[in-house]
């Protein structure tokens, strides 16, 4: 690895630095930061935060949303300068103008959203901002090199595939691939769980383990899931509002001591639905077909029914029919074959403004795009779903004092925190956000509410507050239809279980039938039974 | 950008004040003016006495004042026409068809009646006048609808349609006044037939009630959007569609509906210009150059953003566009002054909109990370 470049300042033995954790990890610090603090304009984002990474470790930094991970992260990869503080590679202070700088001495970084051209194939990407690739392009090396490396690291990847080709789990291959053939023997991923199945969340962690135990690779995962850290990381450092609270191996931490950590206080993790009686009847959806933008058959004749205090979950990959299937029960999507009876009409031709009336509330999973409108203000967003309310309007006049009284009881009741209700939607965090919308569509008090992705990206308080409320809302006599990646959240809440596949539910489990390891393997289209109706 | 020690950045403004956005567009208009001095270079008066020459007629000079009134009337209706589909993120680029149309469906009421040429028995001059006013709208709101429909129906752009059907209502202004038309006067050549004095729009001191109907409009249409379910169904459309669509905002009938209001107005428009205006009443041979002038709407619709904010914007355009034509005349200037000065007028508040929106701030740099010593501290 090449180390020495301009940027390295004096060199300083080793042993010098002091590391927060005593000495109880053993092995040789090969990334230190010390005294790293960052402002943001109005925010205090990293507060003297010290890490010691050492040496053929995996490194978990976890924390909340906006505990401040992505930024650490960001300045280990010259991406943001931090204000004050320094970095040390193997006891040199370094400093990074850019990820450049980074990538040089040898730190690649693996960002949550992909970054690759999907008409290309993976060879190509690889290949692509390469510095060994400058001027004239020699795949035919190119493609020797990744070979062995792909060989060294024990990575089974297909070099000449299209990356559009890939499964989430693949490219996600392609880009720590990418990483190592710059060169790096440090990396940092970021969220990288976010959108895998289960079988590929392992397939992932096993070969984490792989390339640090045999090719002495360093790891930094950041993450906010109990489950990862506790599963792949030798040691863990707590973020929480900017500051490091606690770094402790992961052997002697517990998920509840780490929850204490990142929140500062105990959050019970285990909330479950007590089972309830049945309900009326009250949504039956009869082999559902739907075309996705693309006019792919999107959802494949899809049946089930749904009981008043039910919650119906499905369990899937993003991108298997579920955004399809919530939009047309919505009535934002047309069917293009069955039918849906809402308390015994049929609704499947109804206009959404038509289903709002009827009692059927949508909590869509683009709360930025499609759930709320960024210019507005939190009052005029509230309007979205009130505005065709008689009670909302009098003679043509929308009644903005009695939204803004509405808006006030949502933003104290769901504890939805802004500076005021006539800030913009754009300048509230996506908990906050998702808190409002919840709030705003439970206040239509709805008979059916469909939450698409409810806690997606939301941090520990807001998740659990989200789903209490779901909870809450089925024990007043509503249902809920719940689409989630979450597997542990659909286990934890659903009285029925359906695994989606390609646009079908692979089965519809009781809660009873369904555990963990048949419904991820079902979410992967493992396996599937004859799906019988409840 | 890196100046020196200095970073140079633009940063949007936390809050938006108007005291701030009329001082940001005086100054616009003082840039423009003195940049759109180099017109007028080569003439012999200098442009100080040239925009002494301009403002002095549009704004001082009676003549010169009604003119720009009712030209000021004719473009507040034209840019209420562009700005309520705007507010729906819609472009009505179709403002000369839709006054052309106003116009041909004003002119057709009394042609239909037989009542250009002698007083009709079938209905009292007052209640022709009004025909004709609601005629005008209908025609214009007609052909906008057009538009609209394909724009919500089929997904066809809304500026090629409204383009497309500029042209179309051009010629068919041309067919219908130019010889051999049916409306071809009977004296003149290449115009319309005039109006008989009972049909003429009244007027109060010399302002035809036409301009009553601007300057309510103006207010309403402020509250319109403001207060109105209505307005906040068109505001969530043009922000965001498939926000509105979810909020259950019908995503036919809103842009429609934003469609047949704008074309209403552009076809008040027509109306106004060419059956309300004193001393024209009639479809001239020049009704292009309105057609012309009718898409300043638009740039005064992207300067004002507001019915009331477009009432001193339109009056200014009006006022530039009469005096320009004027001082080209008397210095023997190119032709085509006028349309210079609107152009450079609104080429400079394209960045000074940017100026009222964000701020330049010069800053100190972040100094790069001093050259301490490697020594680690201890914590």
């Amino acid at each position: 690895m090449k180390a020495g470049t301009g940027r390295v300042r004096r060199p300083v033995p080793a042993p010098a630095i002091h590391s927060p954790e005593g000495s109880s990890i053993p092995g040789e610090p090969i990334l230190s930061a010390r005294g790293i603090t960052k402002r943001f304009p109005g925010v205090l984002a990293l507060d003297r935060v010290d890490l010691d990474v050492r040496a053929g470790e995996i490194r978990a930094v976890l924390g909340q949303n906006g505990a401040g991970k992505t930024t650490l992260m960001n300045i280990l990869f010259g991406l943001v300068q931090p204000d004050e503080g320094q970095l040390y590679l193997r006891g040199r202070q370094v400093h990074f103008r850019s990820p450049h700088d980074a990538l040089t001495i040898g730190i690649g970084m693996v960002h949550q959203t992909r970054k690759l051209v999907a008409a290309h194939t993976v060879l190509e990407n690889l290949v692509l901002g390469n510095p060994g690739a400058r001027g004239f392009l020699n795949l035919a090396r190119a493609r020797r090199e990744i070979g062995e490396l792909c060989q060294r690291y024990g990575v089974v990847l297909e070099l000449g595939a299209r990356v559009w080709q890939l499964s989430e789990g693949e490219k996600q291959w392609v880009e720590i691939l990418k990483a190592l053939y710059r060169g790096a023997r440090i990396l940092i991923l970021d969220e990288p769980t976010s959108v895998l199945t289960p079988p590929e969340v392992k397939t992932l962690l096993t070969g984490l383990k792989a390339l640090v135990s045999d090719q002495g690779v360093t790891v930094l995962v950041v993450t906010h899931k109990l489950p990862i850290v506790m599963a792949v990381s030798h040691a863990v450092t707590v973020l929480r509002s900017g500051r490091v609270v606690a770094s402790l191996r992961t052997d002697e931490a517990t998920e509840q001591i780490l929850v204490r950590h990142m929140i500062g206080k105990d959050v019970s993790l285990r909330l479950t639905k007590a089972p309830v009686e049945p309900g009326r009847l009250l949504l039956q959806v009869e082999d559902l077909s739907a075309f996705s933008d693309k006019g792919l058959r999107a959802l494949r004749g899809v049946s089930f029914v749904l009981r008043e205090g039910e919650i119906f979950g499905v369990a899937g990959v993003t991108g298997n029919g579920q955004e399809e299937l919530a939009q047309v029960i919505a009535g934002l999507r047309p069917t293009a074959a069955g039918r849906i009876l809402f308390d015994g009409h049929d609704m499947t031709l109804r206009s959404p403004l038509a289903r709002w009336r009827l009692g059927i509330g949508y909590i869509p999973a683009e709360r930025a795009e499609v759930a709320s409108i960024a210019q507005f203000s939190l009052v005029e967003n509230t309007g979205l779903n009130f505005h065709f309310d008689r009670a909302f309007s009098t003679q043509g006049f929308f009644d903005y004092a009695r939204l803004e009284q509405l808006t006030e009881r949502i933003v104290d009741t769901y504890d939805v925190k802004a500076p005021h209700l006539h800030v913009q939607a754009q300048n509230l965090s996506g908990g906050n956000l998702q808190k409002l919308i919840l709030g705003r569509v439970l206040s239509r008090k709805p008979r059916l509410l469909i939450a698409h992705l409810p806690t997606q990206g939301l941090d520990v308080e807001a998740t659990a507050f989200v789903r209490g409320t779901l909870m809450e809302t089925c024990s007043q006599g509503a249902a809920v239809l719940l689409i989630s990646e979450d597997l542990d959240e659909i286990l934890a809440l659903s009285d029925w279980i359906a695994p989606i596949y390609e646009g079908r539910f692979a089965a519809i489990l009781s809660r009873g039938e369904a555990d963990a390891e048949t419904v991820g393997a079902m979410m992967a289209g493992l396996r599937s039974e004859e799906a019988g109706a409840p | 950008m890196r100046l020196g020690r200095y970073t140079l950045t633009l940063e949007p403004r936390p809050t938006l004040s108007p005291l701030h956005a009329v001082l940001t567009a005086i100054l616009a208009i003082f840039v423009a003016l003195a940049l759109s001095s180099v017109i007028f270079l080569r003439s012999e008066l200098g442009a100080l006495s040239a925009y002494r020459v301009i403002f002095s007629y549009a704004f001082a000079n009676p003549n010169g004042l009604f003119t720009t009134v009712h030209r000021a009337i004719f473009l507040l209706f034209c840019t209420f026409a562009f700005l309520v589909p705007l507010r729906a993120g819609l472009w009505n680029i179709g403002l000369p068809g839709q006054v052309y149309a106003g116009a041909l469906a004003a002119f057709a009421v009394p042609f239909a009646l037989q009542a250009h040429e002698a007083p009709s028995p079938l209905l009292p001059p007052g209640l022709t006048v009004l025909a004709m006013v609601l005629a005008a709208a209908v025609a214009g709101a007609a052909l906008a609808a057009f538009a609209g429909i394909l724009w919500a129906k089929l997904h066809v752009n809304e500026i090629l349609v409204t383009m497309m059907l500029n042209s179309i209502l051009f010629w068919f202004v041309s067919y219908m006044i130019k010889e051999g038309g049916p409306y071809m006067g009977a004296t003149a050549e290449g115009e319309s037939f005039l109006l008989p004095d009972a049909l003429r729009a009244p007027t109060v001191l010399g302002v035809p009630f036409t301009a009553m109907l601007a300057v309510g409009a103006a207010a309403l249409l402020d509250l319109f959007f403001a207060k109105t379910t209505l307005g906040y169904k068109i505001r969530a459309f043009g922000l965001n569609p498939a926000a509105s669509r979810y909020a259950g905002i019908n995503p036919v009938t809103l842009p429609v509906l934003v469609f047949v209001l704008g074309g209403a107005f552009a076809g008040l428009a027509g109306y106004h210009n060419f059956a309300a205006i004193p001393g024209l009443y009639k479809i001239s041979g020049n009704y292009g150059y309105y057609g012309d002038l009718a898409f300043y709407g638009i740039i005064s619709g992207l300067i004002a953003r507001g019915g009331a904010a477009a009432i001193p914007v339109v009056l200014l355009f009006a006022g530039l566009s009469l005096g320009a034509r004027l001082v080209q005349g008397q210095l023997h200037l190119p032709f085509g002054v006028d349309y210079a000065l609107l152009g450079l007028l609104m080429m400079t508040f394209v960045p000074f909109l940017i100026l009222y929106r964000f701020r330049i701030a010069l800053r100190l740099a972040p100094k790069a990370l001093p050259q301490i010593s490697a020594d680690v501290p201890e914590a």
